[in-house]
């Protein structure tokens, strides 16, 4: 265990000394400000284009969620960019896979460095969309049992998203830099992070439903901001047809991200397990590609 | 502006390099001149952080000199990098250039391309480089995959793909097996065999390397020319006699039935012989030129003595950097060893992680 | 000064008539190029640098996944955020033809800007710089290598988007919105080779930068809504960033150009703001590749072999 730890933490510090960048505050302000708040931003300006000034309920709606979602944009980037950073420009990959530290962990440590940067980027978000935007915010209403549950459980969802992404990046060449981009935008469609799941279609909407990320942006949502409009049920939703009910509680939140969560995280270490295998049969882990 | 007609292959006039660097600046070039002529096999010779690579990163219009004067044919290497680059091309040892996931095939057309080589003159040039450089088999393989020595022959392909005036070979061999080294060796010799008129500047570290290579060599260490000959030459600098060691099966009346001939400067017993009249006897005889030798055959025939053996002693280019220098290629300073990583060109390539 | 030959280098040597290849007369002779010959060479080093991307997009297929079907369902959430809102069709038609022209802008970005910083990396760089082609050329080959990846995706997205969504076009000028998105691309590839000379330059503070400041350049550009929103901010866009004002022109032409779908200039002005823009960054270009290769030179910065 003691092994562990340290091969984890050496393996953070030095993802938290590559990626966080905050020894160039230029850049790290452009990474945890201007990142995330544009994103936010944009969203605000397409609610307000077509509703004007009555936009209140939705401008928090998509603030929210976009603050939320940045976590997962830079986080989930963590992994995959270290495989890439690491097989192609450090030419390390090898080094670290042929330590007696578990590959896993030691690529789990060097990510963690752009999780905790896009968690910072969410919270600057969601203060920003408090103070600035109005969004209505009452810490004593908070719902702190299923924020923490709903926090680490993202958090783990996060990292598992992440370790799939890392999979998928030892197998290709290093032009693969923009696939955790791809992949976050993908995802944006299916987990109600700015839009209620209720507006796609039947078949989108229950991919959202077997999505771990779906139930943690609710449950945080829920949890921070009781009573405010759920991304997950509503009138005519799949959620509201199946469940009887138009708003999940908190109880099925929490059930639900644990079960999607717990799934999740178990078939990304499966498949995460699978690619090294195929890597080190192909002699991949030592690759350099490029074009 | 063009070449003076009877250019120069290399000159280099008071160069100097300085870097920029922490806690102090380097060094790298302190006034060298050097002049080599067209269709000379030349070498530098001297360890790590002599200044070798830095040198040619400048013959090859990478760097630029902090001052002094340096042509190559010619063409000033600060004003004139586009006609240099238009007859030139380098190889260096321990390249990892290029794209992995491209053929070795492809990968050399996309260089012709860049040498301005037809579509269709690349392809027959690749093809033919390929086959006199021994990668028939592995010009459908993708780059990753080749080993290190098939690799180094890729890119000595790639080198030749202009057909280049002046060839510049930066420790070709760095980190090849021996058979890959003389394998590349080998192709260098045959290419400079194949066009005599063709000029190759060789740097390495490996002293054996250089005595077979060049015609001529220059020792540097620190950033400064120390010596420049033929490798007879220098090693003359350091012993001017010829030494051999003889084994014989007998020698009844003792070295000193030898040690008068006309030529002979000493004859004795080799260290470690049991002695004068035990067999076989070991010799070590000194020379003040190799012709004095037959001679000594003869005498020792007269003799009823018969050689069993017969060894030239010579000195290695590292007793003439001994002697030039007072230490070995081994023994550096500690200042010596820079954060260049071994490349001889005192910068500090290590990238500060934030 | 008489050079001994090696004896020993001569004799016995195998004869290998494929070294000599090209022949010249003399260094002198090969090095003066006539200037069809220069061109020829720049032309033959875009055509060899495009090469290896396009080998390897058709080699390594995972890009189709991530290069269009993912993008293409990134584009659709900002379908259904209008969707969500209620907003008039052509808004949809916006954020269609925003998501399709993300992936010029993301060739920029990644297969331009940062390319000569890995290629340094991967110790191509200073192959390049000893090679007799402007590096202007190894990039525009970057970048027409890439466009293959990129008009895939943009091509698709656009269409499948179109057929799902039902996006209606109503196009009066075609020769002009063809113009103006080629104009687009010249001036996006023309920024894309300023920003490889300064993050070649700055390292990796400046991908790092690049990375941090796509979302603010989304915005500022109007990727979803009419930048003509933005006020004085989508302006100063219009008038800076070539993917604002490409962007804002090619909607006016492909929706009409009434109503919502007006822009800050009329297309016709826009499309000259982007031949000026055009000529500025590729004269921008060609200054700072000259003055990066010299400032390189100077400083040894062409080369990195140790990590």
């Amino acid at each position: 265990m003691t092994a562990a730890w340290r091969s984890f933490s050496a393996a953070a510090r030095i993802g938290w000394a590559v990626d966080a960048n905050w020894t160039d505050p230029f850049v790290f302000l452009a990474l945890v400000v201007a990142k995330p708040l544009s994103a936010a931003l944009i969203l605000v300006v397409m609610v307000q284009v077509i509703s004007g000034g009555n936009a209140g309920p939705l401008i928090a709606f998509v603030v929210v969620g976009s603050g939320l979602w940045s976590m997962v944009t830079a986080g989930i980037a963590g992994l995959p960019l270290s495989v890439l950073d690491d097989r192609e420009r450090y030419r390390m990959l090898k080094y670290l896979y042929v330590s007696p530290a578990d590959f896993l962990l030691v690529l789990l440590g060097r990510g963690v460095g752009r999780i905790l940067v896009g968690a910072v980027g969410s919270v600057v978000t969601l203060a920003v969309g408090i103070v600035v935007l109005g969004i209505p915010f009452d810490p004593g209403r908070i719902d702190w049992p299923l924020f923490v549950w709903g926090a680490g459980w993202g958090f783990v969802m996060v990292v598992a998203l992440s370790v799939v992404l890392a999979a998928v990046c030892l197998q290709v060449r290093q032009e693969a830099w923009s696939y955790p981009e791809a992949a976050a935008g993908a995802l944006f469609l299916v987990t109600g992070a700015v839009f209620p799941l209720g507006v796609l279609p039947g078949p989108l909407q229950a991919l959202g439903l077997i999505t771990p990320l779906t139930w943690w942006i609710a449950a945080v949502r829920t949890a921070l901001f009781p009573g405010s409009p759920s991304s997950i049920g509503g009138e005519g939703s799949l959620f509201a047809s199946l469940a009887g009910h138009v708003v999940p509680t908190s109880a099925e939140l929490a059930i639900a991200l644990l079960a999607t969560g717990a799934v999740g995280t178990l078939a990304s270490v499966v498949v995460f397990r699978l690619s090294e295998r195929r890597a080190k049969d192909r002699g991949l882990i030592d690759q350099t590609t490029g074009s | 502006m063009s070449a003076p007609a009877s250019a120069l292959a290399i000159e280099t006039r008071a160069l100097r390099r300085v870097y920029r660097a922490k806690p102090k600046n380097v060094v790298a070039l302190d006034g060298v001149d050097l002049a080599v002529e067209p269709g000379e096999f030349f070498g530098l010779l001297g360890p790590n952080g002599a200044g070798k690579t830095t040198l040619i990163k400048i013959l090859t219009t990478l760097l630029l000199p902090t001052s002094g004067e340096v042509r190559v044919f010619g063409f000033d290497v600060e004003r004139q990098t586009k006609q240099i680059r238009r007859f030139m091309n380098m190889v260096a040892g321990g390249e990892q250039s290029g794209y992995g996931i491209l053929t070795c095939r492809e990968q050399l057309w996309m260089f012709s391309q860049f040498y301005g080589l037809s579509g269709r003159d690349g392809w027959r040039r690749v093809d033919e480089l390929i086959e006199a450089v021994g990668l028939g088999e592995q010009a459908g393989q993708r780059v990753s995959t080749l080993s290190t020595g098939q690799r180094q022959k890729m890119n000595f392909a790639r080198g030749l793909l202009n057909d280049p005036w002046i060839f510049f070979l930066d420790e070709p061999t760095l980190g090849l097996d021996v058979s890959a080294a003389r394998a590349v060796r080998e192709l260098v010799l045959d290419w400079k065999a194949a066009v005599p008129g063709r000029t190759v500047l060789l740097t390495t570290h490996y002293m054996a390397e250089a005595d077979e290579l060049c015609e001529r060599i220059a020792i540097v260490d620190h950033g400064r020319v120390l010596a420049i000959g033929t490798p007879a030459e220098l090693k003359r600098r350091v012993q001017r006699e010829s030494i051999f060691r003889l084994v014989l099966d007998r020698l009844d009346s003792g070295a000193a039935a030898i040690a008068h001939l006309p030529g002979v400067l000493s004859a004795v017993p080799a260290a470690g012989d049991g002695g004068e009249g035990r067999q076989p006897v070991a010799l070590d005889l000194a020379l003040d030129d190799d012709a004095a030798l037959g001679g000594v055959v003869v005498r020792l025939g007269d003799l009823g003595s018969h050689i069993v053996a017969l060894e030239k002693s010579e000195p290695s280019l590292e007793d003439v950097f001994v002697e030039l220098v007072g230490r070995g290629f081994a023994d550096e300073d500690e200042p010596a060893r820079r954060a260049d990583g071994g490349h001889g060109d005192g910068l500090d390539h290590r990238e500060e992680v934030a | 000064m008489t050079v001994p030959v090696r004896a020993a280098s001569a004799a016995g040597r195998s004869a290998r008539p494929a070294f000599v290849g090209r022949v010249t007369s003399s260094p002198a002779d090969a090095a003066v190029w006539s200037r069809r010959q220069a061109i020829l060479t720049e032309l033959r080093a875009v055509r060899g640098r495009a090469y290896p991307r396009v080998r390897a997009a058709l080699r390594e297929k995972s890009w189709v996944l991530f290069e269009i079907l993912l993008p293409f369902l990134a584009t659709s959430a900002f379908v259904f955020v209008y969707r969500a809102l209620q907003a008039p069709p052509e808004y949809v038609g916006f954020v269609v033809l925003g998501g399709a022209m993300t992936a010029f802008w993301l060739n920029v970005v990644w297969m331009m800007a940062a390319q000569l910083y890995w290629e340094r990396d991967q110790g191509n760089l200073e192959l390049y710089f000893a090679a007799p082609m402007n590096l202007m050329s190894v990039l525009f080959g970057m970048a027409v290598g890439g466009l293959f990846m990129s008009s895939t995706r943009a091509v698709i997205v656009l269409a499948i988007a179109t057929y799902v969504y039902g996006v209606t076009f109503s196009v009066s000028e075609w020769a002009l919105l063809l113009a103006v998105f080629v104009l687009t691309l010249a001036a996006l590839y023309g920024l894309g080779m300023i920003l490889a000379s300064l993050f070649l330059m700055w390292g990796r503070e400046a991908w790092q930068l690049t990375q941090a400041l796509m979302e603010p350049v989304y915005f500022v550009s109007g990727l979803n809504f009419p930048v003509v929103r933005l006020g004085l901010l989508g302006a100063l866009a219009v008038a800076t960033i070539p993917l604002a004002v490409g962007l804002d022109a090619m909607r006016q032409l492909a929706f009409g150009g009434a109503g919502p779908t007006s822009g800050l200039l009329p297309p016709g002005l826009e499309a000259l703001v982007l031949v000026a823009m055009t000529v500025v960054f590729l004269s921008l270009a060609r200054f700072f590749l000259a003055t990066l290769e010299q400032r390189a030179r100077r400083e040894g910065r062409l080369t990195v072999r140790w990590r």
